[in-house]
């Protein structure tokens, strides 16, 4: 084994994939902006003729902020850390570099093109699986090209022992593989017959009740896959490297992260509750559901134990500040998730705004905010300068942590609201609301949330722009910070 | 210990990883694959207007706002109609259960809805439902309905799943020639219940807007 | 407790109380429907739980220190303890997997649950709670009753105020029961789908003037003189047009007869087509929306 002796690593793939994360981000919450401020002001569906619709916007929305911002942020945390706790330059291979390039290229060019697709309409439906067969098949490349960059990786590695992060970037990348492949299984028509009717469509190999559990064994490990356990890889390394203290517990990260991943793959019926699929399967989703919480809490416990003492830190260094409230943020929905999966609940609560709400919750506060921490602790030691505003950075927490706050209580009280007038029956017994009273009181909730998501837009082009000046104009560093990261 | 070993190991790390978070699937999923499949004893499979509605269906996206499952509570039967049964959706692919009912459900909406109303309400739903949040959608009665691919679908999923479709569905233009007019005998009946003049004039020159396809799958839910 | 622990609590607690206002506000029953009240409480632990927990954590950055043996390796830096795991959460795990194994054997036994059983007694329980309601209500109640039906079914096309949206379907605020077009329409074309005892109305039963004298008297409210045409009219609908106790619509009031056809059949005429609700109304709904159509004209 080498010595400690500092490594010139290669960041050109980490800062080409930040790009593309800032780039997506704007994209997709822009996107989400407008389709919330749609559903309180419909007139707003007319700005873009047929492509402005909520309808054809949400999947934009969604798509873009998991394939476009989580994949990248996922990606160039991993070129920027992987190295790192490889301790290996991903430039001493040619081979690795030149596979992580066309990752790249291929990549961008996949997730726009796809995203054009779907403003035309072009669309498998099942949800965040909309991409017709061609950009499947794109999307498998891309992640092949990742997975032999990462094994790649791995294999010329000097540290012999996986750092936690791996293992779940490695989990990461087996899961999403699984998930993907089958759940987007289908047949092209044009090539089932003599070239009739679209070369773009396709059909599900899976029909009715079965196509339902494949999507949502899908749906739900994709969000466990990716925004989750990559996000979690990300604060095993970020939180402990930018305070410089020591994880709490190694058996607690053990335990976390095989539970976590034996736990997980049985709860994707909690999304089929009082469906048409077989009652005993939703029996399994609720329970592994409510099981499900100690695994997610063990690495959020896991690392607000690693800042014990570390008070100072909290309150003076906005990047903590970020980290913690995202295992916060993290806490929150993996309670709220599985209380949501519980039969009488989930009645109430499916199908109503408190899902989205939940959903939020973590892309907002835990997925968004740990990316933004990552880059921000990143971006100092792949430029070489200081991070260009720290009071920015602290107006942008706050900002940001208000419209995080304000999505999720308008979202909550709106979704139990909604859930339970659908239920409410008046003294004759007949129901009490029409469906579109149901829809009419909520127009104050989605006007905060609307709201909310304008808060949290502004919050994160100031990120943008904070990064963009410190790539520019940041005091030039000459020493790679070892901990916390340098701020004016 | 097994698992500093393990760390060490990155193949059978991964392996280890590979095989926990497999078995869940398989558990829950493949055993009641043949029978979650099964259709109800008189299911027919979607015409091919029908299913060229579907596909203006997903092309707009409406189950973004509109789930199409009525679960088994009173208050939701007694809103839509009976519950969905597994069985009615055996020739659906993909599934439109929805996520979200940020409109009503439609699984049963072709008992309670009926063409000119829908023709109305799509054109501009505030107009008919006051306070509607649903967005207009115009430019389906412009459109024109993709029927040739709905046609190649019905095809595809008669040859490869057995999907009861007539011996008239070959994979062979010819045949999509001869079955043409019969999806425009079918465009026609849902035009004569509608006012638009341009949508009847379309359909009469052999064209299907799409207007005409997704409100013949909307009369299907049922 | 220390102040952040307690504003962590004031915001679950303010949070709650927002809720239950909201939604009492709509005169929903929270104790009184079970899933409404598991609902609450699961939303109360939601918020407790998390506040309560992640702030204890918090707390201890200011209050704990970091302590432990470290591990031999380390990762660009990172060290890592090995203390053991929390106590708290060990218990907890323990505790949630028994109760999954709890849950899966007796809560809602993995063999023998069934939904559509849960289903079933839902349905009995609620017709045991409304049957006395429902044996002999009275007009105002029926009104009453039939009102928010109409708003729940029948809205979406007549309108809230039962005025038909401009012409999109049948106006039930008019004098008469009918527009003079719809009148002549079925004069002209006939009728063949409500399924009266006297069968079908034949087509071209009156024309040109007298079509337009009758409609005109018909679509009135069959007020004043009658002209000698609706002879032809009457041998069906009766001299007073009401139907003939039940043989043909009534085309004075929408009596009950009517509206159980109408119901029954659906309905297609000039206006659009009014699908049939066979099997979606109880009688005594069927009855109480009736009596609120009727109520309308009044
Ligand atoms: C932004 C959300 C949204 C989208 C997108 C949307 N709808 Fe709706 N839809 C609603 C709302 C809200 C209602 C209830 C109010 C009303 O009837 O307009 C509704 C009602 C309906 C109804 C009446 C159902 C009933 O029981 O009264 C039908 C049918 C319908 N929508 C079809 C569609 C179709 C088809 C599409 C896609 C082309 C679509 N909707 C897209 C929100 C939406
Ligand atoms: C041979 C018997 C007969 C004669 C004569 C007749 N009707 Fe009718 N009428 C019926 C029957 C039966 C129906 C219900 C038909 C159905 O099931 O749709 C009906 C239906 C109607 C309706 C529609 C009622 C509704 O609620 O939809 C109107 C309006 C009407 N008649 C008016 C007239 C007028 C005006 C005349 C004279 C010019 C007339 N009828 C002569 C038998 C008759
Ligand atoms: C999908 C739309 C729709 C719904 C829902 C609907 N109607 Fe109608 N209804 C119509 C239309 C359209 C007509 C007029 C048909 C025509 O004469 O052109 C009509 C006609 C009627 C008539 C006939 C009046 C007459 O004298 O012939 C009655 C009675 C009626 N509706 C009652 C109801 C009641 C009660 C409900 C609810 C339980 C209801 N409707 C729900 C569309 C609807
Ligand atoms: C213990 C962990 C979790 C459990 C048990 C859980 C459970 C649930 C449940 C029950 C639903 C609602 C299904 C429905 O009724 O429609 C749901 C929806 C969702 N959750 Fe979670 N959740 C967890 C954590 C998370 C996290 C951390 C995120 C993301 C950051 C997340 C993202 C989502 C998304 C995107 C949906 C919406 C799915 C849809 O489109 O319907 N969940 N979750
Ligand atoms: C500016 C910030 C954002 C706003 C205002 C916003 C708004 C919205 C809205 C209005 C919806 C549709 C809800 C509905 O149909 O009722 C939605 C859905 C969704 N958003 Fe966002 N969003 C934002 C950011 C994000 C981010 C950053 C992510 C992920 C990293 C994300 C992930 C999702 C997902 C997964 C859904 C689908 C939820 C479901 O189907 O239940 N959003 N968002
Ligand atoms: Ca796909
Ligand atoms: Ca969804
Ligand atoms: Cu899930």
């Amino acid at each position: 084994m080498q010595s400690n002796a500092a490594l010139e690593y290669d960041y050109s793939l980490a800062k080409k994939f930040t790009f593309l994360t800032i780039l997506f981000g704007i994209l997709g919450m822009l996107v989400g902006t407008l389709i919330a401020a749609q559903m309180a002001f419909p007139e707003l569906n007319y700005l873009l003729g047929e492509y402005g619709t909520f309808s054809r916007l949400r999947p934009i929305h969604t798509n873009t902020v998991i394939f476009g911002f989580t994949v990248s942020g996922i990606f160039a945390t991993w070129f920027y850390l992987g190295q790192r706790v490889l301790k290996v330059s991903i430039a001493e291979s040619k081979f690795l570099m030149v596979i992580g390039n066309i990752q790249f290229w291929l990549y961008f060019v996949g997730a726009l093109a796809a995203t054009i697709s779907l403003l035309f309409g072009v669309s498998s439906s099942k949800e965040y699986a909309q991409y017709e067969w061609p950009f499947d098949i794109v999307v498998v490349i891309v992640w092949v090209l990742w997975g032999v960059g990462m094994m790649g990786l791995i294999g010329i590695r000097r540290e012999k022992a996986l750092y936690i992060s791996v293992w779940y970037y490695l989990a990461c990348f087996l899961g999403i593989a699984m998930l993907y492949l089958f759940n987007n299984m289908a047949i092209p028509t044009y090539f089932a017959t003599e070239g009739l009717g679209s070369i773009l469509n396709s059909v599900s190999m899976y029909s009715g009740t079965n196509d339902a559990l494949v999507q949502w064994w899908y749906g739900h490990n994709a969000v466990a896959f990716g925004f989750t356990v990559p996000i979690v890889g990300m604060i095993y390394y970020f939180l402990p490297k930018e305070s410089g203290q020591a994880i709490y517990s190694y058996k607690l990260s053990l335990l976390s992260f095989w539970g976590l991943m034996f736990v997980y793959l049985w709860a994707g019926s909690h999304h089929l509750l009082w469906s048409t699929v077989p009652d005993w399967m939703q029996t399994m989703g609720s329970a592994f559901s409510i099981v499900l919480i100690l695994p997610s809490w063990g690495s959020a416990i896991n690392m607000l134990l690693t800042m014990k003492g570390e008070w100072n830190q909290l309150t003076d260094n906005p990047l903590i500040k970020f980290m913690v409230l995202a295992s916060t943020f993290y806490m929150l929905s993996t309670i709220e998730g599985p209380i949501q999966a519980i039969r009488s609940v989930n009645a109430i609560a499916h199908f109503t705004d408190w899902i989205p709400g939940h959903v939020h919750d973590g892309t907002l506060g835990w997925v968004t905010f740990m990316i933004m921490a990552a880059i921000f602790h990143m971006a100092p030691r792949m430029f070489k300068r200081e991070i260009y505003s720290r009071k920015l950075m602290e107006a942008q927490f706050w900002l940001q942590t208000t419209a995080v706050v304000l999505y999720f209580t308008s979202m909550w009280i709106a979704g139990i609201t909604q859930g339970m007038m659908w239920r409410a029956v008046d003294e004759y017994g007949n129901l009490m609301y029409s469906f579109i009273d149901t829809v009419t009181v909520l127009h104050p909730y989605y006007a905060i949330r609307a709201l909310s998501g304008v808060m949290y837009f502004i919050g994160f082009l100031m990120f943008a722009w904070n990064i963009y000046k410190t790539m520019t104009a940041g005091k030039e560093l000459t020493q790679e910070p070892q901990f916390r990261t340098p701020m004016a | 210990m097994f698992f500093h070993w393990l760390e060490k190991n990155p193949f059978f790390f991964a392996a280890a990883i590979s095989i926990v978070i497999s078995f869940a699937g398989l558990i829950e999923i493949v055993p009641n694959f043949a029978k979650a499949g099964k259709p109800l004893v008189d299911l027919k499979p979607r015409t091919v207007l029908e299913l060229a509605g579907k596909h203006v269906y997903m092309k707009d996206n409406c189950q973004s706002c509109h789930s199409q499952m009525i679960r088994p509570f009173k208050s939701e039967t007694d809103r839509y109609g009976d519950y969905s049964l597994s069985g009615e959706y055996a020739y659906d692919r993909p599934f439109l259960w929805g996520s979200k009912r940020t409109g009503p459900d439609l699984h049963r909406v072709g008992n309670y809805r009926t063409t000119d109303w829908h023709e109305n309400h799509m054109m501009d739903p505030p107009a008919i439902v006051p306070g509607s949040i649903m967005p207009a959608y115009k430019h389906q009665f412009t459109n024109i309905a993709d029927i040739e691919t709905a046609y190649a679908e019905a095809v595809t999923v008669k040859n490869a799943f057995h999907t009861p479709y007539g011996p008239e569905f070959q994979r062979t233009r010819a045949a999509w020639d001869a079955h043409r007019p019969k999806v425009l005998a079918d465009a026609k009946l849902i035009a004569d219940d509608m006012r638009n003049k341009d949508v009847k004039e379309a359909v009469a020159n052999g064209e299907v807007p799409e207007i005409v396809a997704l409100i013949a799958y909307m009369n299907s839910l049922k | 407790m220390n102040a952040l622990m307690i504003k962590a609590l004031a915001f679950a607690a303010i949070l709650m109380i927002a809720t239950v206002w909201v939604v009492m506000s709509l005169n929903i029953d929270i104790v009184g429907d079970s899933v409404n009240a598991i609902t609450m409480a699961g939303a109360l632990a939601i918020a407790v739980i998390t506040a309560a927990v992640s702030v204890k954590y918090i707390n201890q950055m200011k209050t704990d220190t970091a302590s432990g043996e470290l591990a031999d390796e380390t990762w660009d830096g990172i060290g890592e303890y090995k203390n053991e795991l929390p106590s708290g959460w060990a218990y907890s795990f323990l505790a949630v997997f028994l109760w999954s194994m709890w849950y899966g054997m007796f809560g809602y036994p993995l063999n023998t649950y069934s939904q559509i059983g849960e289903y079933n007694e839902e349905v009995l329980a609620y017709n045991a709670k409304f049957e006395e309601i429902h044996k002999n209500p009275d007009e105002a109640t029926l009104i009453e009753m039939g009102e928010s039906i109409f708003l729940v079914q029948c809205a979406p096309c007549h309108g809230n105020t039962g005025d038909g949206l401009s012409g999109k379907a049948h106006d039930f605020t008019t004098l008469g029961h009918f527009t003079k077009e719809q009148v002549l329409d079925v004069i002209k074309n006939g009728s063949n789908q409500l399924g009266y005892a006297m069968g079908i109305m034949p087509p071209g039963m009156a024309s040109g003037a007298q079509a337009e004298e009758i409609a005109i008297y018909v679509a009135g409210g069959m007020k004043g003189e009658q002209p000698a045409s609706f002879a032809s009219c009457s041998s069906c609908h009766g001299a007073d047009g009401k139907g003939m106790n039940g043989m043909s619509p009534n085309l004075v009031v929408y009596d009950q007869e009517l509206v159980h056809h109408v119901l029954e059949h659906g309905k297609k005429g000039i206006l659009g087509e009014m699908p049939s609700f066979k099997d979606r109304l109880t009688p005594v709904q069927e009855k109480a929306v009736t009596a609120y159509v009727q109520s309308l004209s009044n």
